[in-house]
């Protein structure tokens, strides 16, 4: 490659320079723009552009809807509606599995710790006799 | 005599070498997420993993230790590959970790809240962490959005067993907007949050990424991957390179009602260090927090600058607190390569102190 030894041994790099005044033009260039993002005027810009990209494509987006969903009636396939419905009342469902799986563990403590305490009487009784 | 194919062969080997090398990571996933774990619980997108301990049971710490990301990013960047990896490093100081991932929200999940994560996910999932250590106390640990979680459950349940809660660069004092650079670009004035659901139903990924990089733009749409051509010859530079970005671009969406409480609650209004934020009914006041608390603070933080994290302690009605400053970003603190000799062990070291003696089951 184009890299030559220097005097001390170390590999002379012809890029190193450019890469330094890279990096500070870089550097200078990330401060400013930093100030730039963190103003009012930015914020503003970004706000006007999404909000008249969501009012231009609210009709678009709405049009589309209307007829995914009469295709897909017509086809007697289900819409994002279905889906929806039925996701959440899984999430119910699961809900109700969790509060049983919660009571079992309950269940499962009370009885290891009652079975403990037989234990511990019955080994008491016998040491009695 | 050299001829000129000879004379360019050397250089145009190690440009074509280059080039493999930055298709390869710019376009595949790095392997993340290595550390063995087994799958404990789920609801809905949420999942709850058990890190698989690697020491015996009689050198463990007695209390398990719970990660809490945030809602908008994979939590694997706490694991986020072999040999650099927060995971693998609790792991092997003996704590038996948990980890909630609260997965993609679909469009089912545009009306989740704070209150449906806070109230209903995170103490279920908590239920069965107790269960399968089998103890009544546990640390929990919340970074980003995961603090706010965290943060608001401590203070609602603060007698459910939370022994220490760990802070991580916590968006939680919304109170300087001057200073918060995501607050000026969500002034009602400047962005409809209403609009925008009304879109999308959640917030697109591509949306909070874009949101996220436009803090430094020139660092993260220029600065990054040039750091990466310059480094294409050091393997160990590009491996870590390629991990943060696998994460970096592997973006979800934000449950819709949760990201207008977000905007509206905590970034307008403040409402959580003011003392009126209300989730389902019930006001979190930090003040009622009674775990051990420990704050970490990113100097260089501008996602979530100092000024958002620092007042926590000074609300708590926690005895046992402390405030640790580092230098570095957001993410950099915990994932960084520095990260390994700073953040971690001193979590480590605090944790370690209030976990139980290691043996005592």
């Amino acid at each position: 490659m184009a890299e030559e030894k220097t005097n001390n041994g170390a590999r002379f790099d012809p890029m190193s320079a450019w890469r330094e005044m890279r990096d500070t033009y870089l550097d200078n260039w990330a401060k400013v723009m930093v100030e730039a993002v963190n103003t009012d005027a930015y914020a503003q810009a970004t706000g006007t552009l999404l909000d008249n990209y969501l009012t231009a494509s609210a009709p678009f987006r709405e049009a589309l809807e209307k007829v995914m969903l009469s295709t897909l009636a017509q086809l007697s396939l289900p819409s994002r509606a279905d889906f929806v419905s039925v996701a959440e009342r899984i999430t119910n469902l699961e809900m109700r599995l969790d509060d049983m799986d919660a009571k079992l563990d309950r269940i499962e403590r009370y009885a290891a710790q009652s079975a403990g305490a037989k234990g511990e009487r019955r080994g008491k009784q016998g040491g009695q006799k | 005599m050299t001829t000129f194919a000879e004379a360019t062969a050397e250089p145009f080997a190690g440009y074509q070498r280059q080039f493999t090398i930055m298709t390869k990571v710019l376009t595949t996933r790095a392997a993340i997420a290595q550390t063995p774990k087994q799958l404990i619980w789920t609801l809905n997108k949420a999942k709850l993993y058990r890190y698989v301990p690697v020491l015996p049971a009689d050198q463990r710490h007695r209390i398990p230790l719970l990660l809490v990301f945030a809602l908008m990013n994979r939590p694997y960047i706490l694991d986020l590959r072999p040999g650099h990896s927060f995971v693998e490093f609790m792991v092997r100081q003996g704590y038996d970790v948990y980890l909630l991932d609260w997965g993609s929200p679909g469009p089912e999940d545009k009306n989740l809240k704070f209150d449906d994560y806070v109230l209903d996910y995170l103490p279920r999932a908590i239920r069965k962490m107790k269960t399968v250590s089998g103890a009544e106390e546990f640390s929990m640990l919340g970074w980003c959005i995961g603090a706010i979680l965290t943060t608001a459950y401590a203070a609602l349940r603060p007698n459910d067993g939370l022994r220490n809660l760990l802070l991580l660069t916590a968006p939680l004092d919304f109170s300087q907007p001057e200073k918060i650079t995501f607050a000026h670009w969500v002034d009602e004035r400047y962005f409809d949050v209403d609009k925008v659901l009304a879109a999308f139903g959640n917030m697109p990924g591509e949306m909070i990424d874009y949101g996220a990089k436009a803090l430094k733009p020139v660092e993260n749409y220029i600065g990054n991957y040039l750091k990466l051509f310059d480094n294409l010859e050091d393997p160990a530079a590009v491996e870590s390179w390629h991990a943060m970005n696998t994460w970096v671009t592997d973006n979800i969406p934000m449950a819709g009602a949760t990201f207008r409480q977000l905007i509206v609650d905590l970034y307008r209004n403040d409402r959580l260090m003011k003392g009126t934020w209300v989730l389902r009914g019930e006001t979190v006041d930090a003040n009622q927090i009674r775990a051990n608390l420990f704050t970490l603070i990113a100097g260089a933080d501008h996602i979530t600058p100092p000024c958002q994290a620092e007042t926590i302690n000074e609300r708590v009605g926690s005895e046992d607190k402390e405030l640790f400053r580092i230098p570095g970003g957001h993410i950099g603190i915990m994932a960084g390569s520095a990260a390994a000799r700073t953040t971690w062990p001193h979590i480590d070291a605090w944790l370690s102190a209030r976990s139980g003696k290691i043996g005592q089951q």
